[in-house]
Parts: C-alpha cells; sequence; structure tokens
C-alpha cells in the first residue's frame, strides 16, 4: 500500500501532471495529422523526456499515445484518411457514416468507445502485470530464450506480410543488434573501427528514422498535390446518441476490448493490428453483415475499442518480461533502460511505486481523454488545416536534433538518416519494418539467453525443454513456425497459378 | 522505385555472404564452443535461405527487375522527395563548422520556400522555430548543439 500512496505522490506533482497535459496536446495533434503515426510521436518524444525522471517520462509516452489513437479517428471520419494505421481499419466505414450525415454520432462513438476500450485494457494490465511477475522471476535463460522467440515469431506472424518479408526483417534487425561488443566474449562486431559503432546501433535514431524520416519521404511526395477537402458538416454535441448505440452493442464493445487487450498482450502485434482483426470479427459474427462499408456503427464500435484496449496490454509482456507488445512498448523498453529500470519481474518488486505510476498514468490519460477528446474534435477543422509544408520541414529539424541529443554526436544523426532511408527502401519492396525494430530491441536478449543456454546445457538441445514453462513456450512457438511452414507451402501453388 | 524479388534476393545473398566472410575473423577462444561468430552466422544463413527463396520466387514469376512509380519521373515530386534526405546531409555536413542556428535556419528556409510557403511566411516562420528548438534542446535540456560561427556572441 505504502507504493501505491508513493505513487500518487509521484504522479500528482504539478511538473507531471503539467508534462502529462502537453504531452496529450502533443498526441491529438500527431494523432489528428495524416501521415504522422502515433509510433512517431512516440519516437519524437523520447529526446525530449531524455532529462526527465523516470515518471514524467514515462507519462508523457502513455498519455501521447493513448490521445493519438484516438485522435487518428477523427481525420478517418473528416477526410476519410486515417490519421494513424490503427484507424485504418474502419476508416471507410467512418467516412460512409459522415457522407450519411452522421459525423457527430461517429465522432462521439469513437471517443467514448476509445476511453472505454482504453480502460479496458489497463484494468487487465493492472490484474495481471504482478500476477505474471510473480511467476516470471523463478525464469532461467531457457525460459527467455522461448519468450524471445516467441515474441518475435508474433511479430512476423501477425503482419499478414509474406512470412518470408516478415522473416527477412527480423533477422536484418537481430544482425544490427549484434553490431557492437558481443554479451558472451566481449569482442567488438561489425565496428570497422568506429568507436561510435563499438556502443551499437543507437536504437532510438533508428526509431526516429525509420518510422519519421521514411514518412517525411513519403510525405514530401504528394505535399503539392493540393489540400484534401474537409467534410464541411458541423459537429454538434457529440456526447448525444452514444448511449442509444451502447444499448445494442454492449458485446460488441466487451469483445473489442478482449480481443484488443489479448492482441495487445501478444508480443509483436498492437493497436493497428487489433483494429483490424475485431473490425473481421465484428462482421463475420454479426446479423446484418451486409450493412458492413455502407456506415453501420457496430463495426467501428468493435474496432474503435479494440485499438485503444491494446496499448495497455501491450505493456504487460514489456514490463515483466522486457519484451515488447509493439512498437510503441518497443521505445519504452529503449526509456525504461535509459532511466535504469530495467524491465524484468525484479522491477515489480524494487520499484513498485515506478509500476505504480504508470498503472495510474494510464487510468489518469484515459480519463482526461474525454475532455480533451471533445476539445480535439471541436478544432479538427483547424488541426488539419495545418500547413504541411511547414510541418514536414519542422519535423525534419526536431528529427535531426532528437537523434543528435541521444549520443551528443553527429552519430545519432546520421544513423537517423542511414535507417531512414533503409527503412523507407524496405517498406517500398513490401518489407515490414516492425519485426526489424523488435529484432533490434529483442537481439541481445535472445543471442545471450541463447549462448548461456548452449553452454550451460553443453550443446544438448533438448536441455531447452527441460523445463517445464520453458517446454511449453518453446512448443508453442515450434508450433506457430509450423503453421507458418504449412502456409506458405499452401500458398506456393495460388502464386504460381497466375504466372 | 521497386526492385524485382530476384534482384532484391541477390543483393540479400550478398549481404548474407558478406556477414559470413566478415565472421570469420572473429577471434575463437579455447574451450569455449559458442563464441561471438555463432549468432551472426545463424542470422547469415537465415537471410541467405529467405533471399534464395526470394530469388525462386522472382524466377518463376517472371517480370520486369525493376519497377519504377509515377513520382520518380515528375522531377518536382522527385526533388521533394529527395529533398527530406538531402535536407539531413546538408545539417550533418555544415552543423559543425555553421553552429546549429544557422544551420537550422538555413535548412528550414529552403525547405519552407521549396515546399512552396511564402517569402513572408517563411522567414519569420523559420526564424521562430530555430530560436524555439534552440532554446528548448539547447538551453532546457542542455544539449551541446553546436555553436559554429556564433560562439563569440553566446
Amino acid at each position: 500500500m505504502d507504493a501505491v500512496m508513493q505513487a500518487f505522490a509521484l504522479v500528482f506533482d504539478p511538473f507531471v501532471l503539467g508534462v502529462i497535459a502537453l504531452s496529450a496536446i502533443f498526441g491529438m495533434f500527431v494523432g489528428a495529422m495524416p501521415g504522422l503515426t502515433a509510433t512517431m510521436a512516440t519516437a519524437l518524444l523520447v529526446p525530449v523526456t531524455f532529462f526527465m525522471p523516470p515518471v514524467p517520462a514515462l507519462g508523457a509516452i502513455v498519455t501521447a499515445t493513448a490521445m493519438a489513437i484516438f485522435a487518428g479517428d477523427i481525420p478517418a471520419a473528416m477526410l476519410r484518411m486515417p490519421g494513424t494505421p490503427a484507424s485504418a481499419a474502419y476508416a471507410d466505414e467512418s467516412y460512409a457514416m459522415t457522407q450519411r450525415g452522421q459525423l457527430t454520432l461517429n465522432l462521439g462513438v469513437n471517443l467514448v468507445f476509445s476511453v472505454g476500450g482504453g480502460l479496458v485494457g489497463v484494468a487487465v494490465l493492472i490484474a495481471c502485470a504482478p500476477a505474471l511477475a510473480e511467476v516470471a522471476i523463478n525464469f532461467s535463460s531457457y525460459e527467455y530464450f522461448w519468450l524471445a522467440c516467441l515474441g518475435l515469431t508474433c511479430a512476423v506472424f501477425m503482419t499478414n506480410a509474406d512470412p518470408v518479408k516478415g522473416f527477412l526483417s527480423l533477422f536484418i534487425g537481430l544482425l544490427l543488434a549484434t553490431v557492437g561488443i558481443d554479451p558472451a566474449a566481449g569482442y567488438p562486431r561489425f565496428t570497422f573501427g568506429d568507436v561510435d559503432l563499438m556502443s551499437g546501433i543507437n536504437f532510438i535514431p533508428t526509431m526516429i528514422g525509420m518510422f519519421a524520416v521514411s514518412e517525411l519521404m513519403r510525405g514530401a511526395i504528394s505535399l503539392r498535390g493540393g489540400e484534401a477537402k474537409i467534410v464541411a458538416q458541423q459537429v454538434g454535441n457529440i456526447f448525444r446518441g452514444v448511449g442509444a448505440v451502447f444499448r445494442p452493442y454492449w458485446v460488441n464493445f466487451l469483445r473489442g476490448s478482449a480481443i484488443g487487450t489479448a492482441i495487445g498482450a501478444l508480443p509483436g502485434a498492437g493497436a493497428d493490428i487489433a483494429a483490424w482483426i475485431s473490425y473481421a470479427v465484428s462482421k463475420r459474427f454479426s446479423k446484418e453483415p451486409e450493412k458492413f462499408g455502407t456506415g453501420h456503427v457496430e463495426g467501428i464500435v468493435d474496432s474503435t475499442s479494440a485499438n485503444n484496449s491494446a496499448l495497455g496490454s501491450a505493456w504487460i509482456p514489456a514490463l515483466v518480461f522486457g519484451i515488447p507488445g509493439d512498437s510503441i512498448t518497443a521505445i519504452v523498453i529503449g526509456v525504461l533502460y535509459m532511466k535504469g529500470m530495467n524491465p524484468g519481474p525484479t522491477v515489480f518488486n524494487e520499484n513498485p511505486q515506478l509500476i505504480y505510476s504508470v498503472f495510474l498514468i494510464f487510468l489518469l490519460a484515459n480519463v482526461i481523454m474525454l475532455p480533451l477528446g471533445w476539445a480535439a474534435i471541436k478544432g479538427a477543422r483547424q488541426i488539419l488545416r495545418a500547413p504541411r509544408n511547414i510541418l514536414l520541414p519542422v519535423i525534419l529539424l526536431f528529427c535531426l536534433v532528437g537523434s543528435f541529443a541521444m549520443t551528443n554526436s553527429l552519430y545519432g544523426a546520421s544513423l537517423m538518416l542511414v535507417m531512414g532511408l533503409l527503412g523507407w527502401f524496405l517498406e517500398e519492396h513490401g518489407i515490414p519494418v516492425a519485426p526489424l525494430i523488435l529484432g533490434l530491441v529483442l537481439g541481445e536478449m535472445l543471442e545471450q539467453t541463447f549462448v548461456q543456454s548452449m553452454i550451460k546445457s553443453d550443446g544438448v538441445a533438448l536441455a531447452f525443454f527441460s523445463r517445464p514453462i520453458a517446454g511449453t513456450l518453446g512448443v508453442a512457438t515450434i508450433a506457430i513456425w509450423a503453421v507458418m511452414l504449412l502456409r506458405a507451402l499452401r500458398r506456393r501453388p495460388a502464386v504460381a497459378a497466375p504466372a | 522505385m521497386r526492385l524485382s524479388d530476384t534482384i532484391l534476393g541477390i543483393l540479400l545473398l550478398a549481404l548474407a555472404g558478406w556477414v559470413w566472410w566478415l565472421t570469420t575473423f572473429f577471434p575463437a577462444f579455447p574451450g569455449q564452443d559458442y563464441g561471438p561468430n555463432l549468432f551472426p552466422r545463424i542470422l547469415a544463413a537465415g537471410i541467405g535461405i529467405c533471399a534464395v527463396l526470394l530469388v525462386l520466387r522472382g524466377l518463376r514469376s517472371g517480370g520486369g527487375m525493376m519497377a519504377v512509380d509515377g513520382w520518380v519521373r515528375n522531377p518536382r515530386q522527385l526533388l521533394s522527395f529527395l529533398a527530406i534526405p538531402a535536407g539531413a546531409v546538408f545539417y550533418l555536413l555544415v552543423s559543425e563548422p555553421l553552429g546549429f542556428i544557422p544551420t537550422a535556419f538555413l535548412l528550414l528556409l529552403v525547405l519552407f520556400l521549396w515546399f512552396g510557403t511564402r517569402l513572408v511566411v517563411a522567414l519569420p516562420v523559420a526564424a521562430g522555430m530555430t530560436l524555439l528548438v534552440n532554446w528548448f534542446f539547447g538551453g532546457l535540456m542542455r544539449v551541446p548543439l553546436p555553436r559554429g560561427l556564433l560562439d563569440p556572441f553566446l
């Protein structure tokens, strides 16, 4: 109980509350701008939070992402352009509602169910994380090896991309993680005599490059295409009619939140995939599937709850095992390491007040989302009119300075540029970047636990299955590999046929 | 601009081979079977397998070696695209000798103008944003932004 009181004191501090308020506004803005994603918001926030104590730093990230995921719904409804990838699943449906004159209702539903879904995700986080941590405290290198494998496999499995390209991205990420001093023998690998590379591929400039710079390059192409037409519709009282939606569709709300929470907690899959899957599930089990795509609110209830609930639960594997649930928590893990609170079960014993603070901030973020979301909806026209030709260069400058700040040298900024080009190249070829990022984050842990386990067992592979939890995780991982292989084999004739 | 699966696969195969070749220079530790070269080799092998699959798939489906999107042929759009990395390169090259404030101001001003902002707007916004970033990162967060030319005045 003492730790809870400490957490309250940590969070309800004027500086922390100020940081939360500012990052909420920042998150709303970034989320509402098409082309600027929640992950990008987080990556750009890290350099700013670098010099803060852990609680405001984490508070800024939690708040900004929660707001951004909701705010992505606004341009989806008004412009048919999802503000973040997490809103893409139901952007067409939302826009169809707008065309039918239901913009107000749509935004109200998005806001209220986003808050609801977010709270469900947080509740699961609060309930599960400490319990899991107690189990995880007995884990050895075998369990961590399989957990890392499982996390990385899920990252490939969930991207929906071609598995070959998913694995390629993963291997490249793991390979990047091997740059620098090797964890077993202390030998500098792939450094080419460069002092900066000895410290490894710094993770934050990589993220800024892959998620912001490559996005800027794509955005620059279409910049002179003229401004999109904003639907000229008055937004009325957004909360009217939401109750009438809740009554028939409360099952959808619970189902969407449950699916979102489960997918968020899976390593490697985040809010965007949660939204796609719950939208599909909603259509599959709907009594009136023919209405989907014509501006029907049912699927929106499911998926808008799902993407916000995924945010909270993604922190479960991140905090308990140090395995990111999505690309946002991948950044969070980097931040945790920088703040000296290495994620893992021990953090629950050593720094429980920090964990409780994260929980509190999550609750707080979801509560202030109601008034702030209302304000963002009211001001959406102004936000969407923000000139992108001014925004893009300014973001580039932020990226440069932010990356510079992470290493206090041009190494960070150069790394950012290289990774931006690499990220753009990979995406251009249908190779997803998310597995690469997870590979980069988990690479050291995977290698360390693998080499440790091999040394302990003297090269006997069966030892990886010798402990009950490790064995279960190992079998599960191998089962997923088998499913992927089968899928790939079955797909082959379909690909070959048109040729 | 998109390379075909065949070309992409060959490039990746070369990458895998290069990584493997580099690992042959890693020292071995007597009595220690699992040294620093084990993990990179596994990864190189993984990349190699994926690359071979890509090459096979590319050969089977045929098609051109490279696909070029419409925007690449439009010089304005191509230059807009290149402006982002070029801006970053400019910053990397001149920020140390010139200092942060002049570099950032020039970078913003040129990009604003290129992307079609009027000079009356671009000048004050570039100056304002430069000073804001300098104050926030340089002053508040104590990032050692290069002072360059302005060193005597700061």
